[in-house]
């Protein structure tokens, strides 16, 4: 394990917290003002999912967990897991859900995705930044809707919702990206 | 995606961005209906606040002799409208820009911001307790069209009827810490806790960190879970430069924070008056910003001068105009109703 200043800490980092393996998902500088600096981070439980706040002195020293990343591809999704394999060694694994933290919705067939490990268990995953995506429902563009000026809502082949402009048709391949959820362009 | 092309997309969002507008003409409207005038002064500035830990954006003017000179953009607009009240002007309010570097973008900062500052003659820091709360009242009530004296804000409701929840840090301390008002100012003392807590601290650990880790994690959260605002007041001397010290009480001095939901709205003061009290915590703050590695500049003598001249006893605020928008129309993120957030100008 290694030291690291609390004022480096990012999100995504894996950090020891009570002694327990923590992901920060949110950390920001804060310099008060009225005081020297702090970071302010949100830090989520590897074990028990649970979150709390916490604020440490920029220069805090804490322990960043040893995490190991590996490329697994997507198998299929049975609703509270998410089966995945190694395209090596053929090994398959269950992952919660609550890992895909609400993105389960763009796994794609056969994605290729990294999947992080702390002492050999599963504590997330990411996604690439930018995935193709199949259109397999799209309405025809109702001219004259200027509140949503320019966008429909359509459906891709995993059941995603992506506002999208209005020349987008059913089977066409779509770039989505992950972080948003936003239309990037059609990748035919 | 950039806030305008979001707007293109969902017209609606035009309404949060607008709040803008209402609050800026409720804030105007509230202040003279009260006999205020509205004031504007510069937002370049030879002598920005002295506060050790506000890094500030350095410019240059430049004369037709291409000689140049320092200049920075304003912290606050504090010094100048206190000397305009040194000048006999009476009670001023203001609504511009000021400018913090190096504090990071989050959903509660930009950069560069919109602050509002009044000031009241002849008054102290309750006064501008009053003024705050009424303040809150008029903007929710003409900005919602109701009387009804709840607030919704993300999802949860917020009494804002006056007085709001009045706490004095010491009391804060000893409610949420278990901290005694005579072992807040030793260091030794908040750092036994600290440990206790699992706090990191060592012998390099001083007063001002410890006191802030505890405050940001033990309190402030507790603040952002009660359903009312809540005024912290009375400071210890050390945390509140530009204030007057509590007559009977002079290691603690006049100075209140509010917040909502966890929101820092403003902070304010009884307006420290003693020219030759104000020159000495100048130069304390300007050493310790030295020895810090922070820009540094000189002090502003003209505001000496003019606290030397007699200034009247006045109460003044600061208020995070942007956070009382995010209120008003329920947004979490301060990046949602600013039309160019600094992450959007400055991205690749």
């Amino acid at each position: 394990m290694s030291k690291l200043k609390a004022g480096n800490i990012k999100k995504g980092t894996y950090v020891l917290y009570n002694n327990k393996p923590h992901l920060v998902t949110k950390a920001q500088f804060v310099s008060p003002g009225k005081g020297s600096a702090f970071t302010r981070t949100k830090l989520q439980d590897i074990n028990s999912g649970s979150t709390l706040d916490f604020v440490f002195k920029s220069h805090d020293s804490v322990e960043e967990v040893d995490v190991e990343s590996k490329e697994m591809q997507f198998l299929y999704n049975m609703g509270d897991e998410v089966v995945f394999m190694d395209p090596r060694s053929y090994e398959q694994i269950n992952v919660p859900v609550r890992l895909m933290d609400g993105k389960e919705k763009f796994l794609v067939a056969e994605i290729s995705v990294y999947i992080q490990f702390y002492q050999e268990k599963a504590i997330g995953v990411s996604l690439p930044p930018k995935i193709k995506m199949l259109v397999t429902e799209a309405e025809d563009a109702v001219a004259g809707d200027r509140q949503n000026a320019g966008k429909k809502p359509v459906t891709m082949e995993t059941g995603l919702i992506v506002q999208a402009p209005l020349f987008v048709k059913k089977g066409e391949t779509l770039l989505v990206d992950t972080a948003t959820g936003e239309y990037v362009s059609r990748a035919n | 995606m950039k806030n305008w092309q979001r707007i293109k997309q969902d017209q609606n969002l035009k309404e949060k961005f607008f709040v803008r507008e209402k609050v800026f003409d409720g804030i105007r409207s509230f202040f003279k209906n009260d006999g205020f005038h509205e004031v504007e002064t510069p937002l370049m500035v030879k002598h920005p606040g002295t506060e050790p830990y506000l890094e500030v954006f350095e410019t240059e003017l430049i004369n037709d002799e291409q000689k140049r000179k320092q200049a920075f953009l304003l912290t606050s607009p504090e010094y100048a409208m206190k000397k305009l009240i040194a000048g006999g002007i009476g009670n001023i309010f203001q609504i511009c820009k000021s400018f913090r570097n190096g504090e990071g973008l989050s959903e509660k900062h930009n950069p560069e911001f919109t602050i509002l500052e009044w000031y009241r003659v002849n008054a102290d820091y309750k006064n501008i307790m009053s003024d705050f709360e009424n303040l809150l009242w008029y903007l929710h009530t003409t900005i919602h069209q109701t009387e009804d004296k709840f607030l919704t804000y993300q999802g949860k409701k917020y009494d804002i009827s006056a007085p709001f929840i009045r706490m004095t840090v010491a009391e804060a301390f000893k409610k949420y810490i278990g901290i005694k008002k005579q072992d807040l100012l030793s260091v030794e003392a908040l750092k036994e806790v600290a440990l206790k807590k699992g706090y990191q601290v060592d012998k390099n650990t001083d007063w001002e960190s410890v006191y802030n880790q505890l405050f940001l994690n033990e309190i402030e959260s507790k603040l952002a879970e009660l359903n009312r605002p809540v005024i912290i007041y009375d400071y210890p001397a050390s945390q509140a430069a530009l204030s007057k010290r509590k007559k009977n009480d002079p290691d603690f001095a006049e100075r209140f924070e509010v917040y909502l939901a966890g929101i820092e709205l403003g902070n304010a003061f009884s307006e420290l008056t003693d020219a030759v009290e104000q020159k000495k915590r100048f130069e304390e703050e300007l050493d310790l910003r030295k020895t810090l590695g922070k820009t540094e500049y000189g002090l502003d003598e003209d505001y000496i001068s003019a606290l030397k001249q007699g200034i009247p006893e006045t109460g003044g605020i600061a208020v995070g105009v942007d956070r009382l928008i995010m209120l008003m129309a329920d947004v979490a993120d301060i990046n949602d109703i600013i039309f160019f957030p600094a992450h959007e100008v400055f991205s690749s």
